[in-house]
């Protein structure tokens, strides 16, 4: 397994897929630098000012992780299913090895490099914002929490899209993965209206359809439960030790927390993903 | 057995594929499984390899059943597809297959191979950048990488020049000489008969023949006599003898299963008075063998 997930590392790095979407990331990152230096050129100390901030950080840190999204995409939806469309397959499974093992270093050699590349995202979008001054701050484990659950996103979609691809043809696999996202970010949106609704109490009509507002948006993100993460990860960020929270309730940051039962959630789901797809995989003629 | 199958079927939503197989196969033998397109050999050592799961049946590689590690673990195959990373140099593309069967330092190993199907001096180039026989070239250094018990070959001269298919025939011939078994699909039979020992031949999924080559081309020596002031009794007595029989204006022809019928055959006719002037025998070719074998096939 130690060989396969060598080589998926290896091969990702010279795939034309990853060299695009770097120079995305950096084009990214130069733009976004240049906005903040435009911004934060004239300081000054209002209230308004940390909110503004705080929204210009979300706003970073969602584009970025859409990124992230679309270089696990474009480099996973082919992990399983495209060694089996160009025949490569054969002379790899009549290896002394187990199916589940190209499934499971498939999964964690990609898993090494996404995380790689999402925590110099993370990494970098914040700390373009210390850089450039930003009055938010940060405590080493706000970073430290909000890269967990930014990279920890990417992680739980790889683990859908590698059960997908063990499973389906590339292509199927692209259109599950795009649809399974959009999905997700369309939930997330719908919950935070609806806990708005709840919360600006427009009535009983108002609470009745919040609230079925946010049921729409738990059973998306029980389908992929990517945005829910996203949304931890903001808490986690711009929560304070001391409890003041930097959250503001633009359409990047969210304000419902997700509970610990959708984390435990979330453990299962990877784990149920990898162990189906792999099983599945398994019985298959190849 | 290296190689032993009972029963063994495989096929695709009740079509195709290959019908209640039993085969057995001999350490240091090199096996021919011959047949036309769409008989079954492909699916048949996919199946072998654990590539495809038989749909019922057993079959054991060294006495390990099929579908297990273990069982691919003294195993080399070259699919008739072949494809390879095409990211990869040929020499990385070696490394990575020797890792994948858990070989420690493998570069005398991959040297040799290089070396054995003259890939030399092309190690470092992309696979991409290989010619189809190339590729195949590399295919079977992959085959061989792990010094296996039993190679499956799946028309390992597909792509190459007659040189390359010469060469081919010399390596299944060291294998052979080193005590390795080799089971080659092939469709050329000009090569089977020149390397292999035994064979089987399928048609439509099921085997219509198998055997030792010499004894199942044996079984068709074809002759022609040319006779004079012969008796009917005596022209009875040879078609009793023989198959196929054809008989017109003293001329003969038909063949025989056993060739020690052929003096018996000539003395019969001497002692019964007739004159002999002509006897040919001609030992019919895989080929002949093989037309005959699914013509008759075909017709049932
Ligand atoms: N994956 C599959 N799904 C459905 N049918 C299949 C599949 N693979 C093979 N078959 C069918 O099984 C039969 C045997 O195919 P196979 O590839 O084993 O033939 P072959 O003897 O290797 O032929 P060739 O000489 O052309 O290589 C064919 O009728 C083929 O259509
Ligand atoms: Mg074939």
């Amino acid at each position: 397994m130690i060989t396969i997930i060598k080589y998926t590392f290896k091969e990702m790095l010279k795939k034309r897929a990853f060299l695009l979407v770097s120079i995305l990331s950096l084009l990214y990152l130069s733009i976004y630098a240049f906005g903040l230096s435009r911004i934060f050129e004239h300081p000054s100390n209002s209230i308004y000012d940390i909110i503004f901030q705080s929204q210009i950080l979300s706003a970073g840190l969602f584009f970025a992780n859409f990124i992230v999204a679309f270089l696990v995409v474009l480099t996973s939806v082919n992990a399983i299913s495209g060694e089996i469309e160009s025949g490569t397959i054969y002379s790899i499974l009549s290896k002394p090895i187990k199916r589940y093992e190209l499934v499971l270093g498939k999964f964690i050699g990609l898993s090494i490099m996404i995380v790689l590349y999402s925590s110099i995202m993370f990494l970098s979008v914040v700390g373009l914002n210390i850089w450039f001054g930003s009055k938010i701050s940060f405590g080493w484990d706000n970073i430290l929490k909000g890269l967990f659950f930014f990279d920890l996103g990417p992680i739980v979609f790889l683990a859908l899209i590698i059960a997908s691809s063990s499973i389906f043809s590339t292509i199927n696999t692209g259109i599950i993965a795009i649809m399974a996202y959009g999905i997700a970010l369309v939930g997330g949106v719908l919950e935070q209206i609806g806990t708005a609704m709840q919360q600006s109490q427009v009535g009983a009509f108002g609470l009745k359809s919040g609230e079925s507002l946010i049921n729409a948006g738990i059973i998306t993100s029980l389908i992929l439960p990517t945005d829910v993460i996203y949304r931890k990860m903001t808490a986690e960020l711009l929560t304070q030790s001391s409890g003041i929270s930097f959250m503001t309730q633009g359409l990047f940051g969210g304000m419902s927390q997700p509970s610990i039962y959708m984390f435990i959630y979330i453990f299962f789901y990877v784990v149920f993903l990898l162990y189906y797809g792999a099983k599945r995989f398994s019985q298959r003629d190849l | 057995m290296v190689l032993e199958a009972q029963n063994l079927t495989k096929q695709f939503n009740g079509k195709g594929g290959f019908k209640e197989v039993t085969l057995s196969v001999e350490k240091g033998q090199v096996f021919g499984f011959l047949g036309p397109n769409g008989a079954g050999k492909s699916t048949f050592v996919k199946t072998m390899v654990g590539l495809l799961h038989p749909t019922s049946g057993f079959a054991w590689i060294l006495e390990k059943p099929i579908g297990t590690v273990e069982s691919r673990e003294k195993v080399g195959f070259l699919p008739e597809n072949f494809r390879y990373h095409d990211w990869m140099t040929g020499k990385e593309l070696l490394s990575f297959h020797a890792e994948l069967y858990k070989i420690k330092n493998p570069g005398k190993k991959i040297d040799e191979l290089l070396e054995l199907v003259k890939l030399k001096g092309h190690e470092n180039k992309l696979i991409k950048n290989y010619s189809k026989g190339m590729q195949q070239r590399i295919g079977i250094a992959i085959a061989l990488l792990n010094d296996p018990e039993i190679v499956f070959l799946d028309e390992p001269t597909s792509a190459l020049d007659p040189v390359g298919r010469i060469e081919v025939r010399e390596i299944i011939k060291q294998l052979k000489s080193q005590g390795k078994t080799v089971f080659l699909n092939s469709h050329l039979l000009s090569e089977v008969e020149m390397v292999c020992d035994e064979v089987a031949i399928i048609n439509h999924g099921r085997i219509i023949a198998e055997g030792k080559l010499e004894e199942l081309l044996k079984e068709h020596t074809h002759v022609e006599m040319i006779v004079s002031d012969y008796t009917t009794e005596l022209i009875e007595k040879i078609s009793h003898l023989s198959k196929e029989f054809q008989f017109k204006e003293g001329k003969l022809s038909f063949k025989v299963e056993d060739k020690e019928k052929i003096p018996l055959i000539a003395k019969m006719v001497i002692e019964a008075g007739a004159k002999l002037y002509q006897l040919n025998t001609q030992t019919s070719s895989l080929e002949d063998l093989f037309i005959n074998l699914i013509g008759k096939d075909e017709m049932s």
